[in-house]
C-alpha cells in the first residue's frame, strides 16, 4: 500500500509541478470564457449590423407596404433600406437597376413586394446574403409584420393602436418534467450538455494519451524494470492510472470552479456594462444568452455527480486500454498507429454527439449512452438534456463498471508481459498468448 | 538463519517458442561474490528476473535468505541494477533517488541522509556543484550510471544483483564498481552479477556458475573450478616462427586437443591421455627453440570456451572479452 502511494505521488506531482500543467489549467477557464462569452458578445453585436438592412425595396403593391417593412426592420437596425415605389408593370426595369446596384456593391440585395405579397404568400429577395439564415428570417418577420399591420389598418384599427398591439415578444420559459419533479432549465442547457460531453471527451483523450506516453517513457528509458523489481507491475499500473487520474480531476476541478466563479462574478458585470445604452429588447436577449452561466451553479447535484462518476469509470476504461497499447510498443511513433483502435472508440462517440444532443431520447441516443465505450461521454450529456429513466442510468453504469473490470484484467496481463518485451510489435495472436501467461 | 542468500531449485521458464531456463539449481552462499556466466541468450537475465519476481518460473522454487522470494518484504532486501539502465529523464536526481528508496521502504529524513552521503561519495555533490537539483537528462552518461548505482544501493540491501554491470562503463566507473563490490563483500553483503567478460569474473568472484542454453554447465568456487581443469593447459612460446616439423607436432591430435594463439604465446589444451612431458620431448626432437614451456592454470575464459563451446555457442556470440 505504501508503495502504491509512492507511485501515485510521483505520477501526480511530476505532472502537476510542470509549467505546462499550470498554464493549461489557468488558461482553461479563459478558453471556456472565450468559447461561451464570444457567442454572447456576437449575439449582441450582430443586432447592430448595418449591412443586412442595406437593401432596395421595390414596392409594386401600390399600398405603401415598402415603408412599413422599413419601419418594421428599423425596430432592430440602424440603417434604413431605400424604397422604390413602382407600377406593377415596371417591376422588371426596377429589378435590373437594383441588380446593377448589388453587383457594384452599393447594395446588399433587393426585395420585391407585389400583389402576391399583399395576399400574404410571396415576396422575393435577391442578394448576396440570401443564404444567411438569421438575416433572412428577420426580413421575413418584418414583411409579415408589415402585411399584418396593413391589414389591421384596413380593417379599421387606429395606426398607433396597431403599433402598440403588435409589440409582442413572448419568452418561452422551459421546464423539464421528470420523475423527480419540475426542474427549471435554462436556454443554455443543451449547450451545457454539449459542453459537458465535449469536456469529457477532451479530458478522456488528453489523459488517456498521458497514460500512454507515461507507459512508453518508462519502457523506452528502461526505468520500468527497476521499478517492477520493487513493486508488482499491477501496482505500478494502478498507481500510474490513479496518479494521472488525480491530475485530471485537479484540472477538471479548477476548470469547473473557475467557470462557476466567472459565471457568478464576471459575466453579470459584463452584461450590465454592455446593457447600458441598449434597447430593452436587445439587453434582454443578451441576458437570456447568458442564462448558460447563471444556470450553471443551480445545476442539480445529479448533474454534477453523474458526469464525475461517468468520467472516473470512463477514464479507468480508456486509461487501461491506452496502457495496454503503450506496453506493446517501443516508441511514441509506433504508438500512433497502435492506439488507433482506442482512438476510434472515442471518436465514434464524438461523432454521435450532435444527433444525440438534438434528440436525446432517440434510439441512437439510448444505444450510445448504454455502450460502455460511449457511455462516459453520451450519458452525462443525455442527463443534462432530458429525463433519463433510472434503469437506463443504472444499466449504463453497471455495463461501464463491468467493462472497466474487463479492461483492468486485460491491460494488467498485457502490461506485465509487454513491459519487458522489446523489438517487434506483437501480433494480435501473440497478444492472446500473453493473456494466458501467468 | 539460512546460510544461503539465494537458493534456486529446479527452476524452469518456458516461453512460447523456446525454453529460457531448464531445471536450473544453484546456491549462492551469504557474503560471497557470485558470477553468473554465459553467452548472450543463455538465460542469465531470465534467471535474474525470476529471482526478483519480475517473471514467474513455470516450475521450481526460489528462496532468498531462507524465505520464499515472493514473501512480503523479502525483495526489499535486494538491490537490482538491470542490464538496460535508465531513469526518469525529466526528474531531478534527488527526487528520482528518493522515489527509488521509497519503493524499497526507505523514506523521509533517513532517505535524505543516505542520498547526501552517497552523492558525496560518488562525487555528485561537492561545495561547488550539487547535481541533486539537476534533471537526470542534464547529467553526463557516466554521472547517470553513478546515480543508477546509488539507486541500487541506497536501501543498503543484503543482496545486490547486477545484470551485466560492466557493459558500457568507462574505466573510472568500472573501477568504482569493482571497489563498491569489494566494499559490499567486506560488509558481509552478497553480490551476484552476470557477465560475459571473464576477466572481471575471474578477478572478482568467489564462486561462479556457467550456464548455456538455459542449462547449468558447471558451478562452484573459482579456485575449485580452475583446479579441476588444471594440468591440461600448457603455454608455449618459440624464438622466431616455428618450423614445419614443429607445426606438425602441434597439429598432432593425439597430443594437442586445441590450440589458442595468444600472439605472444600459444595456449595448448592437452589431448585426452597425453602428458606434457611427451609434448616437450616431441617439440625438442622437432628442433624447436623454446622460449617458454609452462603448465598453467587455465583462465576462466579458456574453461568457458571449452565448456560452452562443447554445448554449442551461437556464431559470433562466444564470450570473448
Amino acid at each position: 500500500m505504501g508503495k502504491l502511494i509512492t507511485i501515485i505521488r510521483r505520477e501526480y506531482l511530476e505532472r502537476v509541478r510542470t509549467k505546462w500543467f499550470v498554464i493549461a489549467t489557468l488558461l482553461g477557464p479563459v478558453m471556456f470564457l472565450v468559447l461561451t462569452a464570444l457567442p454572447v458578445y456576437l449575439a449582441a453585436g450582430s443586432k447592430a449590423s448595418a449591412q443586412s438592412a442595406n437593401i432596395t425595396i421595390i414596392d409594386a403593391t401600390g399600398a405603401d407596404l415598402g415603408p412599413r417593412v422599413v419601419l418594421a426592420l428599423a425596430d432592430t437596425s440602424g440603417v434604413k433600406p431605400s424604397v422604390q415605389i413602382t407600377a406593377p408593370d415596371a417591376t422588371a426595369a426596377a429589378e435590373s437597376t437594383a441588380t446593377r446596384a448589388v453587383l457594384q456593391n452599393e447594395r446588399e440585395g433587393y426585395l420585391v413586394l407585389d400583389s402576391r405579397t399583399m395576399l400574404g404568400f410571396k415576396a422575393r429577395y435577391v442578394g448576396k446574403n440570401s443564404s444567411t439564415v438569421r438575416e433572412m428570417s428577420r426580413l421575413g418577420r418584418a414583411i409579415d409584420k408589415a402585411v399584418l399591420g396593413l391589414r389591421l389598418e384596413r380593417a379599421g384599427l387606429d395606426a398607433t393602436r396597431i403599433d402598440s398591439l403588435m409589440r409582442v415578444d413572448v419568452q418561452l420559459d422551459k421546464t423539464q418534467l421528470s420523475e423527480k419533479g419540475r426542474e427549471r432549465t435554462g436556454t443554455g442547457n443543451s449547450v451545457v450538455g454539449l459542453l459537458v460531453a465535449f469536456l469529457l471527451y477532451t479530458v478522456l483523450i488528453i489523459y488517456g494519451q498521458t497514460v500512454l506516453r507515461s507507459v512508453i517513457e518508462e519502457k523506452a528509458t528502461r526505468v520500468a524494470e527497476v521499478v517492477i523489481s520493487s513493486v508488482r507491475p499491477e501496482i505500478l499500473l494502478a498507481g500510474k492510472i490513479i496518479g494521472i487520474g488525480g491530475v485530471a480531476i485537479t484540472q477538471f476541478g479548477v476548470w469547473i470552479l473557475g467557470s462557476f466563479w466567472v459565471g457568478a462574478n464576471v459575466v453579470p458585470m459584463v452584461i450590465k456594462n454592455r446593457s447600458l445604452g441598449m434597447s430593452p429588447a436587445a439587453a434582454d436577449s443578451l441576458t437570456r444568452s447568458s442564462d448558460l452561466f447563471t444556470s450553471l451553479p443551480s445545476m442539480s447535484p445529479a448533474l454534477v455527480i453523474a458526469p464525475l462518476l461517468f468520467f472516473v469509470l470512463g477514464y479507468v476504461f480508456y486509461a487501461c486500454l491506452y496502457a495496454a497499447v503503450g506496453s506493446t510498443v517501443n516508441s511514441e511513433s509506433e504508438a500512433q498507429q497502435a492506439s488507433t483502435p482506442v482512438v476510434m472508440l472515442l471518436v465514434l462517440s464524438a461523432v454521435f454527439l450532435q444527433p444525440v444532443a438534438l434528440a436525446p431520447q432517440s434510439t441512437i441516443a439510448v444505444v450510445m449512452s448504454m455502450l460502455p465505450m460511449s457511455a462516459p461521454i453520451v450519458m452525462p450529456m443525455r442527463l443534462s438534456l432530458a429525463a433519463v429513466p433510472a434503469w437506463q442510468v443504472a444499466g449504463s453504469l453497471t455495463g461501464l463498471f463491468l467493462a472497466c473490470l474487463l479492461a483492468i484484467w486485460f491491460s494488467a496481463r498485457i502490461y506485465r508481459v509487454g513491459l519487458l518485451m522489446y523489438g517487434k510489435r506483437p501480433t494480435v495472436r501473440e497478444l492472446f498468448k500473453w493473456l494466458r501467461y501467468s | 538463519m539460512s546460510e544461503l542468500a539465494i537458493d534456486i531449485r529446479g527452476v524452469t521458464k518456458r516461453y512460447a517458442e523456446h525454453v529460457a531456463v531448464r531445471e536450473l539449481s544453484l546456491q549462492v552462499p551469504r557474503g560471497s561474490v557470485y558470477g553468473l556466466l554465459g553467452p548472450n541468450g543463455a538465460g542469465k537475465t531470465s534467471t535474474i528476473r525470476m529471482i526478483l519476481d519480475i517473471i514467474a518460473p513455470d516450475e521450481g522454487t526460489i528462496s532468498l535468505f531462507g524465505k520464499k522470494h515472493t514473501d512480503a518484504g523479502v525483495l526489499d532486501r535486494v538491490g537490482y541494477l538491470p542490464e538496460e539502465r535508465g531513469l526518469y529523464k525529466k526528474m531531478k536526481v534527488r527526487e528520482v533517488l528518493k522515489f527509488l528508496a521509497e519503493l524499497k521502504g526507505v523514506g523521509g529524513a533517513d532517505a535524505e541522509t543516505r542520498i547526501a552521503t552517497w552523492m558525496e561519495r560518488m562525487s555528485l555533490k561537492s561545495d561547488e556543484k550539487d547535481w541533486g537539483d539537476s534533471k537526470v537528462d542534464e547529467l553526463s552518461r557516466g554521472m547517470q550510471q553513478k546515480v543508477q548505482f546509488i539507486g541500487t544501493l541506497l536501501h543498503d540491501p543484503d543482496l545486490v544483483i547486477l545484470d551485466e554491470p560492466f557493459s558500457g562503463l568507462d574505466p573510472i566507473n568500472a573501477q568504482a564498481l569493482k571497489d563498491t563490490v569489494v566494499g559490499l563483500k567486506a560488509r558481509g553483503k552478497t553480490v551476484i552479477f552476470s557477465t560475459h567478460i571473464m576477466d572481471n569474473a575471474e578477478k572478482l568472484c568467489d564462486a561462479i556458475c556457467i550456464i548455456s542454453r538455459g542449462q547449468k554447465i558447471l558451478d562452484g568456487a573459482v579456485s575449485d573450478v580452475k583446479a579441476a581443469h588444471a594440468g591440461r593447459t600448457v603455454a608455449v612460446a618459440f624464438d622466431g616462427a616455428p618450423s614445419a616439423a614443429v607445426d606438425a607436432v602441434l597439429r598432432d591430435q593425439s597430443l594437442v586437443a586445441s590450440l589458442d594463439d595468444q600472439n605472444r604465446f600459444l595456449e595448448l589444451e592437452l589431448a585426452e591421455g597425453a602428458v606434457s612431458g611427451t609434448l616437450l620431448q616431441r617439440l625438442v626432437d622437432a628442433g624447436a627453440s623454446l622460449q617458454r614451456f609452462e603448465r598453467v592454470q587455465p583462465s576462466l575464459h579458456r574453461i568457458f570456451l571449452e565448456k560452452v563451446g562443447a554445448t554449442g555457442v551461437e556464431a559470433g556470440m562466444s564470450g570473448h572479452g
